[in-house]
């Protein structure tokens, strides 16, 4: 090589740039000395392929003249794209295969592009089971109007082939674990199965892998500490199946020899050895040691590190260490470093933008000074989510200042606000006219701010309680209710106080002419104060509950089938007192497992007790009297003015559920309620109030009574009672569910049902094998911002009151309420 | 508004730049923004930049937008640093800031932010016309921190976990020296300590009172002559009363 000046350097090739930018790119100057061939113009190149703009770089000599040299620059640009198709997807996954590969118009098609494009989409159909997918990627030229090429259309045939499933799966030099055991180890890959519908047999090369380590587990698990796999096989038989042989060496089978503590000074040998549940013989389990000093898998399990990390041993270390082999024994040593004891020290939340920090500190379990305990931290992030203010995904524990010398460290714990606020606004056609609802739920709420114009942003929010209003209304009725309700009473103690009130009035109307006639009408006001505390014992699941209700009923030239009489009134004051259990909260939408029930009884005064009035006389006054006469009629109205004054009666129900969890996600939740309503005084009798309603949706949709309908498909609502309800009910129910989807924006699951139950008019005639049964099937959509929405498929095998053919099939759908 | 509408639209940025400017003049700040935010990227760079800058950064400081009008002036400084503007823009920087700083008992990340700012600004301005502001937010803050140490020491006390309130109350003491609830703190450390004594177990309960003890003669040691001595002498006749009761064994 030698050394030339360059005379003139010229570009050839280029399309969209021009020749000047090109050169001064290349910092290349005539007159410039440079080698030929040499290092500058190597640089030169490799600067311009590093743009990722050109598929072909090349410098020619056109010319040598002595000393002078004449160069020309060749590039070929690499296409722009213009447009990108893409067949055989569907269109989510088209717009994430052009995400992923910036498929983009006005990108450059390297060949880099093409292949990362390739090979992307294949893994990806590979990784959901498509084993045979095939990719062609094509481009034609884009012309403008002249007819030049000015850019690339790219096309991307997909052709994912049938999904491939596994259709055998062999094992070889396995003696003493069976074919059957081994195939089960494998969780991911399955051989086809059609009874198997929760998981579907798939191949994908990053699950066999998974699933190699898991037959090696199982191994470990049984004691055959040296197995491993020799080698593995995938034979593809046809397009749609593959076999897949596994060569394993098992090894000898080992057992656990002396396991000896060593460093522990807090815990005797024996209280770690009980706690460790590993003796000396048994066959070796390496998964089970491993679990039994640390469980990975469960932060709150009972190990031996978490005896320490619970007692306050923030800094100890546990490790087995194999210490001997003694023919088929292994004996270990479990050395401890218990550390210091460790104290909290400041304890702080972060990210409360709307909370107020006596909300949050009151449910904090980990307080300063308190010796630390990992038990405590992760209760405090499950019950902080639950009390639904915070996003239950982002929250998390800081641990600060850790500090192994003076024994302490602080907490802060990390929580970021999430909308709790829900609106109901709805209208619709029912009831003969236009109905409107309107519906705000604040659930965190601050009532001392409600007079405070400057805590309006754009409410006043953060101080934990529950507001709820409501208003509905229609031509001929309104009904109007607020509630509040108050977890930490006075901020001592975690004693929730509710109140609410209400008040319906309601028209007259006629059906026939659609008039409202607004004298004769029908108020119901009424109001509850309640106080619910959490126990402590039995256990901390356990709540009790009292409460006092009072209502006012009053008519005016109005009948209902409520009361004999038009002008008059009713009070109906109780007390009730409830005991409940729920330990489903973890997920109170789709409950896995845990149990919730409910026991209360519902009292008013016994009045006829010592208000002397004689109604056994007036029972039999009124057995007497003719209804068809105008007398009669007033006489009797009269007589039930003066039973229903003040309603007396006593109601007792029990509710239980159990959710079982049967495999993965389906769970089957079994359900048994019964009520009952009778009367102190049997002359005064029980009231037409406060009954059960069996039968339908089970939604109360406008309850002027007290009453409670009681949910059971198939059948239309409220068909299975008498017209006034009845006074005993009970209801047997199984459920299996299966989630779709349990995300924060919607827990969708479908559910199939068999239900039967019943109502009766007293003990005498109460049987509680005489049901009506059903069964169905239906879904459930759950939506922070909307609630619960459902639909249902009821079966009634049984004639509803009257008649003698099975009901048949209802539809019922399912608004707001949450089971 | 014809007029605006049509510069709005307009593609002279001159022209925007003038009536922005006349708009601002006149406090019409919203619609000065909407034409500010079309013109600043355009004038990047350029000698009129350094006014215009200001000016975005002070409308949104005057819009009550202080997320912004915090960023904005930020950046003027960082931009501009020999500006005449300078000090004022650093000014306003760390009072946006302030303004951001929300209530007690929520979190306070906006309220350190504010001091450092605050801070910063005392320090590189030293004889500053509003160095003395700047000194009353910077108290103002600090006192709001202090107020939230101490409720939550307070709210340990409530629900009646004395150790906690106890410890609480004392890392109050340690972390805010010149507190003005220091006062207040030491006599509610006295008064956790007390009740916790009072509702131990008998054979902790001598002890437990000695301790409160303890903290009555701290707390009487600094605040002898305060309005809470009087309270924290009933709770010392109550400790000796049962001191007493309780003779050592």
């Amino acid at each position: 090589s030698r050394k030339y000046t360059i005379n003139n350097l010229t570009v050839t090739g280029a399309q969209s740039f021009n020749e000047q930018t090109v050169i001064a790119f290349t910092g290349l100057r005539k007159g410039d000395r440079i080698f030929v061939p040499g290092e500058k113009l190597s640089a030169v190149t490799k600067k311009l392929w590093e743009q990722n703009l050109f598929s072909d770089i090349a410098f020619y000599v056109t010319n040598i003249d002595g000393d002078l040299i004449d160069l020309e620059l060749y590039i070929v640009e690499l296409p722009k794209m213009n447009e990108v198709t893409i067949d055989g997807v569907r269109k989510g996954k088209r717009k994430e295969i052009l995400k992923d590969n910036n498929l983009k118009p006005g990108v450059k098609i390297t060949k880099n592009l093409v292949t990362t494009t390739k090979n992307y989409i294949t893994n990806k159909f590979r990784e959901d089971g498509f084993f045979n997918t095939e990719v062609i990627i094509s481009t034609t030229p884009h012309l403008d109007s002249t007819g030049t090429e000015i850019a690339k259309n790219m096309r991307i045939a997909v052709d994912k082939g049938e999904r491939v499933k596994v259709s055998k799966i062999t094992f070889e030099g396995n003696e003493r674990l069976s074919d059957k055991k081994l195939r089960r180890a494998m969780k991911n890959v399955k051989r086809k199965n059609i009874i198997r519908f929760w998981k579907r047999s798939k191949y994908t090369e990053s699950s066999f892998e998974e699933d190699k380590a898991n037959v090696i587990k199982k191994y470990k698990e049984n004691g055959y500490r040296d197995a491993r796999i020799l080698s593995d096989t995938l034979v593809v038989k046809d397009e749609k199946n593959v076999t897949l042989k596994l060569n394993v060496e098992e090894g000898k089978k080992y057992y656990f020899g002396d396991i000896d503590f060593i460093g522990n000074s807090v815990y005797t040998d024996s209280q770690l050895r009980q706690l460790l549940g590993i003796a000396k013989g048994e066959t070796y389990n390496g998964t089970l040691l491993q679990e039994r000093i640390a469980d990975d898998s469960e932060p709150d399990a009972d190990d031996l590190t978490n005896l320490y990390q619970n007692n306050g041993y923030l800094f100890s270390r546990i490790n087995p260490v194999e210490v001997g082999v003694r023919n088929d024994t292994l004996d270990f040593e479990i050395r401890i470093i218990e550390g210091k004891l460790a104290y909290f020290d400041h304890i702080s939340v972060v990210g409360n933008t709307k909370t107020n920090d006596h909300v949050i500190y009151r449910e904090i379990r980990t307080r300063p000074g308190q010796k630390y305990s990992r038990r405590n931290v992760v209760r405090t992030i499950r019950e902080l989510g639950q009390l639904g203010f915070f996003d239950p995904e982002q929250l998390s524990p800081n641990f600060k200042n850790v500090d192994p010398n003076n024994g302490t460290l602080d907490m802060e714990y990390s929580v970021v606000e999430k909308g709790s606020s829900q609106i109901e606004l709805q209208g619709g056609y029912g009831g003969g006219g236009f109905v409107g609802t309107l519906g705000l739920s604040f659930n965190n709420f601050s009532l001392r701010n409600i007079f405070n114009g400057s805590a309006y942003k754009p409410l006043p929010m953060g101080d934990g309680q529950k507001l709820s209003l409501r208003a509905q209304a229609s031509s001929f009725y309104q009904t109007y209710s607020i509630s509040l309700t108050e977890p930490w009473l006075g901020g001592k103690k975690p004693i929730q106080l509710s109140t609410s009130f209400s008040h319906t009035v309601q028209y007259f109307y006629d059906f026939s002419t659609r008039d409202v006639d607004k004298d004769r009408r029908f108020l119901i006001t009424g109001g509850s104060v309640g106080l619910a505390k959490r126990l402590k014992w039995p256990d901390d699941y356990f709540q009790f509950s009292q409460a006092i209700s009072f209502q006012h009923y009053n008519l005016k030239n109005y009948n209902t089938g409520l009361f004999t009489f038009g002008d008059g009134y009713a009070n109906n004051l109780a007390y009730t007192v409830g005991l409940s259990r729920n330990n489903t909260a973890t997920n109170p939408i789709y409950p896995i497992t845990g149990s919730e029930f409910s026991i209360t009884a519902k009292l008013t005064p016994p009045y006829s007790a010592f208000n002397s009035v004689d109604y056994e006389g007036l029972a039999a006054e009124r057995a007497e009297l003719d209804i068809t006469t105008v007398d009669g009629r007033e006489r009797i109205a009269e007589i039930d003015q003066e039973r229903f004054k003040w309603l007396e009666y006593y109601k007792i129900k029990f509710n239980g559920s159990w959710y079982t969890r049967i495999i993965d996600k389906l769970v089957l939740r079994t359900n048994t309620e019964f009520g009952f309503l009778g009367a102190y005084n049997k002359d005064r009798g029980v009231p037409p109030f406060e009954r059960f309603f069996v039968g339908g949706d089970g939604l109360g949709a406008f309850s002027l009574d007290g009453r409670e309908v009681i949910q059971l498909r198939g059948y239309p609502n409220q068909s299975l009672s008498s017209n006034d309800g009845n006074t005993i009910y009970n209801k047997f129910s199984l459920e299996l569910r299966y989630p779709i989807t349990l995300k924060q924006l919607a827990s969708i699951y479908v559910l199939t049902f068999a239900e039967g139950g019943g109502s009766y008019d007293g003990f005498r005639n109460y049987n509680p094998f005489s049901i009506n049964r059903s069964a169905g099937a239906g879904l459930r959509i759950f939506m922070p911002a909307f609630g619960l929405l459902g639909i249902d498929f009821g079966y009634g095998f049984d004639p509803i009151l009257g008649g003698s053919e099975p009901n048949g099939w209802e539809t019922h759908f399912i608004i707001g309420q949450q089971f | 508004c014809g007029e605006y509408q049509k510069v709005l639209r307009d593609d002279d940025v001159a022209r925007k730049y003038s009536m922005a400017d006349s708009l601002y003049q006149k406090g019409k700040y919203k619609k000065a923004l909407k034409l500010m935010e079309q013109i600043v990227p355009a004038y990047r760079g350029k000698p009129q930049a350094e006014r215009l800058m200001f000016m975005y950064a002070n409308t949104f400081y005057n819009l009550e937008d202080y997320y912004l009008a915090g960023y904005q002036f930020e950046r003027f400084v960082t931009a501009y640093p020999t500006s005449d503007s300078v000090e004022t823009a650093a000014y306003r920087s760390a009072k946006s800031y302030y303004e951001l700083s929300p209530r007690y008992s929520l979190d306070q990340k906006d309220t350190y932010k504010a001091l450092e700012e605050l801070q910063a600004y005392i320090n590189k301005y030293p004889n500053s016309e509003l160095r003395l502001e700047a000194n009353t937010l910077v108290t103002e803050l600090r006192e709001k921190l202090e107020k939230k140490d101490f409720e939550i020491a307070q709210q340990y006390l409530n629900i009646e976990d004395y150790k906690a309130s106890i410890a609480a109350f004392e890392n109050f003491i340690t972390d805010h020296p010149g507190a003005s609830l220091r006062k207040n703190a030491f006599y509610g450390r006295l008064e956790a300590a007390y009740k916790l004594a009072i509702n131990s177990i008998p054979a902790l309960v001598q002890e437990r009172l000695l301790t409160a003890k303890g903290y009555y003669n701290s707390f009487v040691k600094y605040y002898a002559n305060s309005d809470l001595k009087e309270d924290a002498d009933k709770i010392l006749a109550e400790i000796d009363e049962r001191l007493v009761e309780e003779p050592t064994s």
